[in-house]
Order: structure tokens, then sequence, then C-alpha cells
């Protein structure tokens, strides 16, 4: 039998892939050497956000007192690891089992194990041959390798999310969303935690104004961050590096990825040891295509997904090339940090005229209401038509917050679409229209 | 497939029609060419054939309304047409209106009005149909554009309906009108590559805008017709040799121009549609009581038309005075604006500078111009015999919304008989 389409790789790329070529009528199989829904599901995204928020639950029943409630005494309550770790896992299976259901229900063909590419047309699983008009490489990344200290005493996010016990001085090394968030729950949980950053920026991709905050709020909740810094050895709970000497328990390492490139009996070019592609996704083959991590223009699920589906498009006839530079970027900290579009330093780059227009929590009722008053939303905007080119936003809620932005800028809106758009009060999402005002004349609450 | 056929453009300038009669009902089956309705037009009373074959699913009005252009006369349901073919033809493009010529009654004046014809239909609407390959958008249906894309638009000068829209259903996106801007090279600017460096620019004068404005105006809101007359002015002339040096001894010259101001004003009040303005909002026609006429006069700006005002109650001696003034003004530009306000009614002397004819653009909202040339000795017939004589060629363009061509000549004979025989000014 010959399919239609082999996608190797059942992550948030591979999976979206396969269900949308089901839904469009081509035969369709997945191969997947693990678990269906990949790190995403498993062991990146889903579980991680999840520990995260029992641990900021934590956090607010500690701060109870604020609202009127009494009776909570600090030192009866306590962070069950094995039960936060039950609740996660039940969450990712109940996720992976759905889709499972979803690829079954469109038609798509489940392969466990290994797949490497035999030739332009076709797959090898275990052995077996699999034929097909198309292939796509969705097979993700990997953690790359730390230098200076034996691996094995390298602990990974899968390897923390299985391990029994917690750390108690864990050392965190990464430069990214994912370090910075694993770094504020250990600390929101009472860990002494440091991070060391590979760079001078605690999140080089977001808009300089989020890691100044972020960074802010580091030092306040005393966690010590150490910027361009490099690991010598680790001896007897001891970690060496250029900076300094720090006493832990654990090296967790979060840095930046690598590409997973299954074999292939086919020369497929690979860039900076990325899959290489073109503008339509397209290998130096033409019916390979790579997608999500594996390429290396892709750091995020959504992002993965939207290639994945880009695809399955092309494969149909729609040969578009995939320019989509408006996607979020979500911080799931405490408050949460959201960014899309363009940032203050992109701007400046690009020579364009622009105009920063924002708005504080303080200012919000809803926000008082909640007892978040740090935080803000920033619009980035053209000074000539007033189109929106990018947004961050600090807020609980800011990763939910900022879809809104991504419609507008989807839809080249104006700051005066966003504010003449009514918001409901009392809401967080007033602080948009508060913004769009701020942009042409006076926000009304400030 | 439905196709809802409106009520076509058919030219000249009509936005609306009365439905006089309905020639089909609702359930008839028709053929294509065959009359739907009759309309009355303020133009014409015309039949409007159908578009297609079909059957009529509903018909939109009743006997007696008023409906404009573009409003949906009857819906058509197409059998057997199904699909892409029904989408093809959804997509037809409308074809050309030819035209047909018609004689204007009582007045010798030829005209032509657009017909609807066989093929002179709008195409249906696209619903549904999210790929569109064309790029032709049916009149009065909003392109899908996000804001951006419609600004910039708006400021390169680009129809945004022509574009092709590369977002989600066809969305027109900024980068979209920026790559159609890169496509599209007007006709002008080739021309201006090519001779760059042989041509030099000039910044526009404010008044050089504004006459440009006011041009664009008359010529696109008042349909303009002009007349052509020659009148024998010895008799004038006489008179005016005679009395030039008693005006000059007052200190003005007995200049041509006021007796073709005075003549012009006396006919005026005889004729008020040519001292009219045409109230199209209120549908209705505003004759003018005081007959202020505006002379154009060319200075080095450009051109200027002062108003002299209430040209009938002026003695030739103060009309004399009063063009000095202001012709001396305008060439100094210490005109002031009530020097510009109100007038009824112009006179374009190109005769002064040499020429001989031309068709004045009416100073818009007037109703006409009249245009004086040069006078020339010349061969006249008097009595069966041949003298010579002076002879003055006249133009005179008039808003036919307001004034139709016998109107125009009647007035124009009386000008004209004032300045051939100038006694009749004070007698008749």
């Amino acid at each position: 039998m010959k399919y239609d389409v082999i996608i190797i790789g059942s992550g948030p790329a591979g999976y979206v892939a396969a269900i949308r070529a089901g839904q469009v009528g081509l035969k369709t199989a997945i191969v997947e050497k693990a678990e269906i829904g990949g790190m995403c599901l498993n062991w990146g995204c889903i579980p991680t956000k999840s520990i995260i928020e029992s641990a900021k639950q934590f956090e607010s029943v500690l701060n109870v007192k604020e609202f009127g409630i009494s009776g909570i005494n600090a030192k009866d309550i306590n962070f069950d690891w094995q039960k936060v770790k039950k609740r996660s896992e039940r969450i990712v299976l109940r996720l992976t089992k759905g889709v499972g259901f979803l690829l079954k229900k469109n038609g798509v063909d489940i392969i466990n194990g290994i797949a490497s590419v035999q030739s332009e047309k076709s797959v090898i699983v275990d052995k077996q041959l699999f034929e097909t008009e198309n292939i796509i490489i969705a097979t993700g990344s990997k953690p790359m390798e730390l230098g200076g200290v034996p691996q094995k005493s390298i602990t990974s996010i899968q390897g923390l999310l299985k391990s029994d016990e917690l750390p108690n001085s864990p050392v965190i090394v990464g430069c990214n969303p994912h370090a910075i968030e694993l770094v504020q729950f250990f600390n929101l949980i009472g860990k002494k935690v440091v991070l060391l950053a590979s760079e001078s920026s605690l999140i080089p991709d977001a808009d300089k104004f989020l890691s100044d905050f972020i960074h802010t709020k580091f030092k306040k909740s005393k966690i010590e961050v150490v910027f361009d810094d490099e690991i010598k050895s680790l001896k007897n709970g001891v970690l060496v590096t250029k900076s300094g000497e720090y006493e832990t328990d654990c090296l967790i390492n979060a840095t930046d990825r690598k590409a997973i490139i299954p074999e292939s009996k086919v020369k497929i070019d690979i860039q900076n040891e990325f899959v290489k592609v073109n503008k339509y996704l397209q290998t130096n083959v033409e019916n390979i295509f790579a997608v999500g991590d594996v390429n290396g223009t892709s750091k995020f699920a959504h992002t993965a997904s939207a290639q994945g589906l880009h695809v399955v498009n092309y494969i149909s006839g729609i040969k578009k090339e995939f320019s989509n530079t408006k996607f979020p970027i979500n911080i799931y900290t405490y408050p949460e940090m959201a960014q899309i579009g363009l940032t203050e330093a992109n701007v400046k780059e690009e020579g364009i005229d622009y105009k920063i227009s924002e708005f504080p929590l303080s200012a919000n009722g809803k926000a008082m209401i909640e007892g978040q008053r740090d935080g803000m939303l920033r619009l980035i905007s053209d000074k000539k038509y007033g189109e929106v080119l990018g947004v961050q936003i600090i807020a609980n809620n800011a990763t939910d917050l900022i879809a809104e932005a991504g419609v507008i800028m989807n839809l080249e809106g104006t700051v005066y679409d966003v504010a003449n758009t009514i918001h409901a009060h009392p809401t967080i999402s007033e602080i948009y229209m508060e913004s769009g005002f701020d942009a042409f004349e006076q926000p009304i609450h400030k | 497939m439905r196709h809802i056929f409106k009520f076509p453009d058919i030219g000249e300038g009509i936005t609306e029609g009365r439905i006089i009669k309905w020639h089909v009902k609702k359930g008839q089956k028709i053929n294509s060419g065959d009359p739907v309705v009759n309309m009355e037009t303020d133009k014409v009373v015309t039949d409007i054939p159908s578009p297609k074959d079909g059957t009529i699913v509903t018909l939109f009005g009743h006997e007696g309304d008023v409906i404009n252009v573009d409003d949906p006369l009857i819906e058509l349901e197409i059998e057997g047409v199904e699909g892409t073919k029904a989408q093809e033809i959804a997509k037809e493009e409308p074809q050309k209106a030819h035209e047909e010529t018609v004689d204007e009654k009582g007045f010798g004046v030829v005209g032509s009005i657009d017909v609807a014809g066989d093929s002179a239909l709008l195409p249906s609407t696209n619903e549904g149909i999210i790929e569109k390959d064309d790029t032709k958008t049916e009149l009065g249906q909003k392109v899908l554009a996000t804001p951006v894309a419609r600004a910039l638009a708006r400021d390169l000068g680009i129809d945004i309906n022509a574009v092709k829209g590369s977002g989600p259903a066809g969305r027109v996106m900024k980068d979209d009108i920026k790559k159609h801007k890169t496509t599209i090279q007007t006709p002008v600017s080739q021309v201006i590559e090519k001779v760059e460096g042989r041509v030099e620019y000039e910044d526009l004068s404010q008044i050089r805008k504004t006459i440009a404005q006011n041009m664009v105006i008359s010529k696109q809101t008042a349909p303009h017709m002009t007349i052509i007359d020659e009148v024998e002015i010895s008799k004038l002339i006489d008179i005016r040799n005679e009395y030039k040096i008693k005006f000059k001894e007052k200190g003005t010259n007995l200049s041509f121009l006021a007796f073709f101001m005075k003549a012009t004003a006396q006919a005026l009040s005889k004729h008020t549609a040519l001292n009219s303005e045409f109230d199209g909002e209120n549908n209705r026609i505003a004759h003018k009581k005081y007959f202020n006429i505006g002379i154009a006069v060319d200075t080095e700006d450009g051109l200027v038309v002062p108003i002299v005002k209430d040209v009938d109650k002026l003695s030739f001696l103060d009309l004399s005075l009063k063009i000095d003034d202001l012709v001396t003004r305008a060439r100094e530009r210490k005109l002031t604006l009530d020097d510009f306000k109100d007038g009824t009614f112009t006179i374009t002397n190109y005769g002064s500078i040499g020429g001989m004819y031309g068709i004045p653009v009416i100073n818009y909202p007037q109703a006409a111009i009249l245009g004086i040339g040069r006078t020339l000795r010349k061969p006249v017939v008097i009595d069966d015999s041949i003298e010579i004589g002076n002879v003055l060629p006249l133009s005179m363009s008039v808003d036919h919304r307001i004034v139709d061509g016998g109107e125009a000549v009647r007035f124009l004979n009386l000008v004209m008989q004032y300045l051939n025989d100038p006694i009749s000014l004070l007698l008749m």
C-alpha cells in the first residue's frame, strides 16, 4: 500500500499535520518512536506548565490573607511533589489519548518505531518498508550537550519530571523561557536556585522590556542570576564555573535544543545542525519536508503546528510561502509574560518610525480585584498608519491576553481599531483599549 | 444558480428611474433579451432586457417606484447551471453598453446615450466562492482588506478592488498593495522618465492649483454645450470712437468690454436661465435677480475673474471706471475676496490679446460663459452688396443641465442685436 504522506514524529508539528492530512483526504501514516504527542505533550509544554501551575497555587495559598481568608498556616502547607507529578501525568495521559483518538478518527495509521528515510518515496520502520508520495520530517529536538561536566551528572527537563524527589538547591543552565520558568518554579516552592545564563540577556528572543522586568523580579525574590557564564566542573556537589562556585544537588540543562535528524539514505541538506528548508518548508528533496524544531526555524509548539498545517496545504496544492512572523512567545512566569510581533529593538533596526503606547495594570480595576497590580501592556505601532507591529504583556493571564494581539496583527489592525473596540468592564483586557488610546490621545484611566 | 440583475447604468448621468410597467411576473420563464421592465428616466422611456434565460424568482419594486442605478431589479433562477459553470457566469465581466445616437427634439444638437443592451449587465455575487482567481470585484461589494492595506491603497492612489489579495479568503494585505504598486506603471511616469533632464518641474502656485481644481469641477459637473456666432459691430465702433475722448477726459477708457457687459446684463434680465445656478440637492434651479458679471483677467500669475456687481444699474462711465480699477488691481494682485464674490455670469475677452474663437469653460457654478474674440475686418453682405464689415466672433458655453440649445441661441441673438445696434440697448 502506498501512502500520500508519511509523517515522522508525532509532536505538535507532526500530529497536527497528520490530522489535517487525514481531513483533506490524504492517505496518511505517522511514525512515533515513543509516545504520541512528542515532547510538547509528554515532557514539554503540558507537564511543565502543570507543575508551574501547582507552584503558583502554592504561592497564592500563602498569600490568601490579602483576600480576607484566614486560618492558613504557612507551616502547615506542603508542596507534595508526588501528587503534583501525578496530576501532571493525568493531564498528559488525557491529552495524548485525545490525540491518538483524533488521528484514528481521521484515518491516520500510527506506526510505532524508529523511521529512516530509505528513498525519496519510501520509509523503513523496524525493517518494514512503507511507500509514500511525500515525507514530512517532524522529529523535533533534544537538549544540547553541556560541556565541562560528565553528561550523566546533568538532568534534563524530562529527567526532572520523572524524578521521585525534587532537588533542594538546583542550578539551572539556560537562556530562554523554559529556563526562566523553571527557575521561578523552584523559587516559588521555596528552593534555593541559581540561574546560569549563557548570554547577557535572560530571554534573547524577547523584548528587553520583558527581560528586564523578570530580572528585577528575580532580584527581589533573591534568585541568583549569573550572565555570560561557563561551566568548568562539577565535583562532590560543587559546581565550578567561570564566575565562581555553587553548591548544588542538581544541575538542570534547560539550554536551547538541537535537531533530532532521522537516518536517511537520501542526501538531505543540513545547515547549522538543522534540516535545511526553503520558504515552502521543503528540503532539497522536492517531496520531503521538515517542520517544527527539526528545521531550526520554529522554537515553539504553536509555530510547529502552523508549519505542519502549511506543508499539508502545500501538498494539497496551495503552494504558498511560509512567512508568518506574527506568533506569540509565552513565558509562564508569575506574573506571566507574553509578546508577539516586533520588539522595540526590531523596529529600531528596521528603521520604522514607531510609537510605544502603554497602560499599567496598577490602573486596572480587575487587576486590583485579583491582587495583581504588577504588570502592563505595551503596544508598538507605526506612526504613519498606526498599525500594531508588536505587543508585550506582563499580567497573570498574559499568555491568553496575547491572543487578541494576534488577531489584530494578522488583520493588520491599527491602534485606532484597538481603541475603538469595546472591551468588557471590569476585565484585564481593558488595558488593550487604554493602550490603544494612549497611542493617539489620552487613555481614559491614566 | 441564482442571478440578481441590477438596474444598469444607462449613461447620460442617469442615476434613477421609475418603474412604469413590469413586462414579466414571478415564476415566468424568460429568455435573454426579453423585455423585463419599462423604465422612465429623465431622458428616455425604455425597456430593459433580460440578461439571461431563466425563471423569475423575485421582482424588486412595484410599478411607480423610483429605483437607483445598481439597485436589484429581478432575481433569476438559471436552470442547469451549477458548480464551476455557475462560478464562471458569476465572474463574467460586464460588457460595454452599445451606443445609440438620438436627435434631441427642438434643437439640432446631436447627443448620444448609452442604452442597456443584452450585455450591459452586472454579474451576480460570488457568495461562497473562496478561491477567486480574478481580481475584479463586483460593484458595491466591499473588497476584503485589512485597515492598513486600505489606508496604503488610498495614499498610493491604488484601486484596492484591482488588487489580488494573498490573505485568508483573498483578503488584501499591505504587502499585496506594495507588490501591486511595483507592477503598475502609469503612462505618465513613463513619459516623464523618458524625458528626464529635458523637463523642468515647476511647483504649482496657489492660483494655478485653484484654477486646476475649479476647471476640473466645472468640466466634471456641468455638461458643457457651446454655440458660436458672429456679429457685425461697425455702429458700435463708431459710437465708441465718438465718445472715447469724452471718457478720456473723465479719466477712463470707454472700452468695448463695457458695451459687451451692458449688452450681456440686459440680455440676461430677459433670459434668466443664463443667470442661474443648478441646485441638484434640492432639485431646482436658482434664478438670480442680480447681474454680477465676472471678467476674466489674464495676469502674469494666471487667470483671475473679478466681479463687477449690478452691471445693469451702472452707467457706462461708472462701469468703465470699475473695469479699470479691477484690471489694475488684478495685475497688482491687490484684489480682495470681496472682488470675487457672487458672480452670476462671466465674460472672457480673449479677443483683446488677439484670439479669434475659444470654447470657454464655465466658471462653475454659474450657468454660462461668453467668449469674445478679436474683431475682424471682413466682407459682409449688406443689402445685396458686399462691404467691408467689422465682425466680432462670439462663443458661449452653457450648463446643459439648465440651458438648452434653443434658449442659449435666443439669448446670444439678443446680445448680438444689442452689439450690432447699440441704440437698441436703450430702447429695447
